[in-house]
């Protein structure tokens, strides 16, 4: 689908045409949901942010500016319908997540040696994934979006609707927590 | 070398971002850079941090085939609103053109059959009494057809009127509601991770996030006050005494403190108004502009 093309089949949906927003699903779906994996760690949280996303989107559509990019606004809700998941589960679930450093679980050691195999074994990256699940929605977003995204703290700032300072935070306080947490996955490093 | 870096200055220098970006941002880069070969405490914090973040690798998502984009649109195609709820204006332009096509039609007969029904001697009669009382009820502001009663269309009065600034049909109307509730949803958010913070501890990120949310709410509470928008006014006002509160509590926070801060949120049943407004601000933007909106500054949240 060339540029043309994609900007009247986004015209059409604006317009109410759901045969069009057919399009846009099919033509963003792996793409959205690459990201919300990514985002939630979790393949059954990461379909129902897609499923969202899209309803959202489609909700939406009416705010959209055309002479904006529709996959970096259809970006914004899915990392924003990641955050909002989390945080439904967290409350749901009533996990009392520390928000504290000073609290911050650190990780026990693990019988494992040279740094190359420590970064490939699944115990490791299991130790990662618990790492991860420490942070609040918010640090756990922002960090994903820096690190693995590569998005700038600019960037992330208008993604999740914060102020620079607060993405920066954000992604400070996560990179913390993970350097206690993963310490003595560290030690074993070195 | 005295002074040393941040843990903060050195995570922005693992992913290559300048401590403070703009001018002199590769200055700073090459001045860590050299510092981090002098200094073993702050070589020994970057190594740290960067063998923390190398084992942080990005796990392989699931993959999806090429139908996957077909198979989510099959399961969201029913739950999209309806095409005519969601994109309505038109359709419902095209059916209120066509009852006032009706009603306008209706009047003309009427209009016709009162017209044959009247007694000629009446209508040639300009010094009929009937007829003088007609002329001077059509210069009496009660009378509707009077371009001075408010209730009359054609005032700019009426809030049926585009000109009327309360109707959405004004375009800068129209992007303050939406900004507004924009703003507001972000500052529930915001509000509710205080409610939500399950310890007490460091409020800094949180407070970052407030100081920015107050910075925009004082733009958008000037505007709606300068739009005769008072009940956004107002409930901006509210929010930015909370946020103000947050902004200038200790960054750790103890639990009294934050105790307290919850109450005042509680006591005004901030969280609340913010979401009643907000909805409200939706229905404004979702209404169609060629009808009167429910105007938000007639209905007060208490």
């Amino acid at each position: 689908m060339d540029a043309t093309e994609a900007a009247a089949v986004l015209a059409r949906a604006r317009q109410g045409d759901s045969e069009a927003f057919r399009e846009l699903v099919e033509r963003h779906g792996r793409n959205v949901f690459r990201l919300a994996f990514r985002m939630t760690g979790n393949e059954q949280d990461a379909e129902d942010v897609v499923q969202e996303a899209f309803l959202r989107a489609f909700r939406q559509l009416g705010r959209f500016e055309s002479r904006a990019n529709f996959g970096t606004w259809l970006y914004r809700i899915v990392a924003n319908c990641s955050v909002d998941l989390m945080r439904a589960k967290q409350s749901r679930h009533d996990i009392s997540r520390s928000e504290s450093l000073d609290d911050a679980v650190e990780l026990p050691a693990i019988d494992a040696a040279g740094p190359d195999r420590l970064a490939q074994s699944a115990e490791i990256q299991a130790r990662v994934r618990e790492a991860l699940s420490g942070l609040s929605p918010l640090e756990r977003a922002a960090f994903i979006l820096r690190h693995h995204e590569g998005r700038s703290i600019e960037e992330i700032s208008k993604t999740l609707d914060l102020g620079t300072s607060a993405a920066k935070h954000s992604v400070f306080r996560a990179v913390k927590k993970l350097r206690i947490a993963l310490a003595p996955l560290r030690s074993q490093e070195s | 070398m005295s002074t040393h870096y941040s843990e903060d200055d050195l995570t922005l220098y693992y992913y290559g971002e300048a401590p403070s970006a703009g001018f002199g941002a590769a200055r700073r880069k090459a001045d860590i850079e050299r510092h981090l070969q002098q200094c073993s405490d702050c070589a020994r914090l970057y190594r740290e941090i960067a063998d923390t973040l190398a084992m942080v690798v990005a796990e392989e998502a699931p993959e999806r085939g090429e139908r996957y984009g077909l198979e989510v649109w099959q399961r969201i195609r029913h739950q999209l609103p309806e095409a005519e709820a969601k994109f309505g204006w038109f359709t419902g332009f095209t059916k209120v053109a066509g009852l006032a096509a009706v009603a306008a039609m209706l009047v003309i007969a009427a209009f016709i059959a009162g017209r044959f029904s009247t007694n000629p001697s009446n209508l040639a009669n300009p010094a009929n009494p009937a007829n003088v009382a007609n002329s001077a009820n059509s210069a009496n502001p009660a009378n509707p057809a009077n371009p001075s009663n408010p209730s009359n269309p054609s005032n700019p009065a009426n809030p049926s009127n585009p000109s009327n600034p309360s109707n959405l049909g004004n375009p800068g109307l129209a992007l303050l509601v939406s900004d507004v509730a924009d703003h507001l949803e972000r500052s529930e958010r915001m509000l509710t991770d205080i409610m939500n913070t399950s310890n007490p501890g460091d409020i800094s990120m949180e407070q970052g996030w407030a100081e920015d949310l107050l910075s925009t709410s004082r733009l958008y509470r000037q505007d709606a006050v300068e739009a005769g928008e008072q009940s956004i006014a107002t409930i901006l006002d509210d929010v930015e005494r909370n946020l103000l509160e947050i902004v200038h509590s200790p960054s750790k926070i103890s639990a009294a403190d934050l105790e307290q801060l919850r109450r005042r949120i509680d006591a005004a049943a901030l969280l609340f108004k913010v979401r009643v407004m907000s909805e409200q601000l939706r229905d404004r933007e979702a209404a169609p502009a060629d009808r009167p909106s429910p105007r938000a500054s007639t209905s007060k949240i208490s």
